[in-house]
């Protein structure tokens, strides 16, 4: 078993990996973030980034983890505009999450705040998504 | 008793926007909060509203300084997309153009540091041998910024003459080693003004995701060139420097020695520059799908997510700057150090609130 089996193993994903020019991909769109970082972590994997891309009906969220060198995507999805907020597991997870809120009013729960990035006075979602109306 | 401090968000170190607030106690940071944003240009929506052609032109001007590392990166992941592959003599000219911006970057961060130091003097020099770095690119590209290098397929610029090149090369690096390298690595005022200063232990590096230099003067050994080579790193030899100390005298080292790396880099780039044609087959559709692109900036890791949906406009662009990541490790460099270090501890992570904010 490889080392990547064995990770969507432990994640008890049942789709297969696939590799896209050096980087890996695992679709997982009912996957628990929190679940996927506590893996990763105890894989000392290093968190790359959060990828927000707007579906027909919410979106895609792809989570970036770099594993000695080798870039994993996890690809999950937000439920009713939510996803589990990752940020008190994975420090480096913070400004990525209040990024996309900002961008595009997709709620992270379990914050114990969220905190704006651009003018705190401001609300969420006016940033990037057209027809998208202020939250 | 303590006392909040605002500092920012008009040029509190550097010439860049963003703010500080610091809670201290006397002398002693206690409390930090990082604003950022206020450089925002909505880049990523931008991107999803121009075609591929002229979103090269877009990420561009994402930064005056690194400008090279983002099309470098959108132009990579549109090749993946496309499944053109850039001929060799491309791969090779995209190195020597890497090399030489990481150059003048690190020469210009370098002054910087000095001058925040307080040492003028080594201001003057560095930004001396930056002009003779940006005078080689203008010289390769036409352009001293915006160099306009990269296109998807290859390159847009050619080297007529790569032994002229060498030989500023070699005469910029004959001035480094004579200046920055032996001030930053072995002089005592630097060593006292710096060490201990500012420190992000080896766990906080791993738990902050830092890239780049600063995470390898926190004990990381990771660079994307070696862990996952792209252009034509896989057949250049070098080293990649690592300090453990975390501090900014171990930020300045690692800078300083990467300095010589590039330089090595380059003259090998150079020398081995094979001839042929300078872009592959132009485009004519991009596929839908998503690709990713990883480049070892001069700051770090600068990563890239382009989605298609068929059209000739990017239905997604990701762009994820090597201070985006390193900027928050900034919180716990800065608690309990003294307040009259807040400007240079911040300052050594060679932040660019032009690509954080984008």
């Amino acid at each position: 078993m490889t080392g990547l089996q064995a990770i969507s193993l432990t994640l008890g994903v049942s789709s297969d990996w696939r590799e896209e020019h050096g980087s890996w991909w695992l679709a997982a769109p009912g996957l628990d973030a929190r679940a996927l970082a506590q893996v990763m972590l105890t894989q000392q994997a290093r968190f790359v980034t959060i990828t927000a891309v707007e579906q027909h009906e919410g979106f895609r969220m792809d989570y970036h983890w770099d594993l000695d060198g080798t870039l994993l995507t996890f690809i999950l999805a937000t439920e009713s505009n939510r996803i589990a907020s990752i940020a008190d597991l994975c420090l480096a997870a913070d400004w990525a999450e209040r990024e996309i809120h900002d961008y595009f009013a997709i709620t992270f729960a379990g914050r114990t705040s969220e905190p704006l990035m651009l003018r705190a006075d401001d609300k969420p979602g006016i940033n990037l998504r057209p027809g998208r109306p202020p939250q | 008793m303590s006392y909040r401090l605002p500092i920012g968000p008009y040029h509190p170190a550097l010439e860049e926007p963003y703010k500080l607030d610091l809670t201290c106690e006397g002398e002693t940071v206690r409390a930090v909060e990082l604003h950022v944003g206020f450089n925002f240009r909505a880049i990523e929506y931008l991107a999803e509203r121009r075609n591929y052609i002229q979103v090269i032109a877009l990420v561009e001007r994402i930064c005056g300084i690194c400008s090279n590392v983002h099309t470098l990166s959108f132009c990579q992941a549109v090749e993946q997309l496309t499944g053109i592959e850039p001929p060799e003599r491309a791969l090779y000219l995209r190195v020597i153009l890497a090399e030489l911006e990481r150059l003048h970057s690190h020469v210009l961060w370098a002054g910087i540091a000095a001058k925040l130091m307080g040492f003028k003097t080594m201001f003057m020099g560095c930004f001396a041998i930056r002009e003779s770095v940006m005078d080689v690119l203008e010289t390769i590209s036409g352009n001293r910024v915006n160099y306009a290098m990269n296109c998807i397929g290859g390159v847009n610029h050619d080297l007529a003459d790569p032994a002229q090149v060498l030989s500023a090369v070699s005469e910029i690096e004959r001035a480094i080693t004579h200046t920055i390298v032996p001030i930053f690595t072995q002089d005592r005022t630097v060593q006292s003004r710096c060490a201990g200063v500012g420190v992000l232990t080896r766990e906080q590096a791993i738990a902050y995701g830092v890239v780049g230099p600063t995470a390898r003067a926190s004990g990381l050994p990771q660079d994307t060139r070696r862990a996952a080579p792209y252009a034509a790193y896989d057949r250049l030899q070098f080293n990649v420097p690592v300090e453990s100390a975390g501090d900014v005298r171990a930020r300045l080292v690692v800078r300083a020695l990467e300095i010589l790396e590039s330089c090595r880099i380059l003259r090998q780039a150079l020398k081995q520059l094979p001839s042929g044609p300078l872009r592959g087959p132009a485009f004519v559709e991009v596929p839908a799908g998503t690709a990713i692109s990883r480049i070892e900036g001069p700051r770090g890791e600068v990563f890239y997510s382009v989605t298609s949906d068929g059209s000739d406009v990017p239905y997604r662009v990701r762009v994820r700057t090597p201070t985006f990541a390193n900027m928050p490790s900034v919180r716990p460099m800065l608690l309990n150090a003294d307040l009259a270090d807040a400007p240079l501890i911040q300052a050594s992570i060679d932040p660019c609130y032009s690509c954080t904010d984008r």
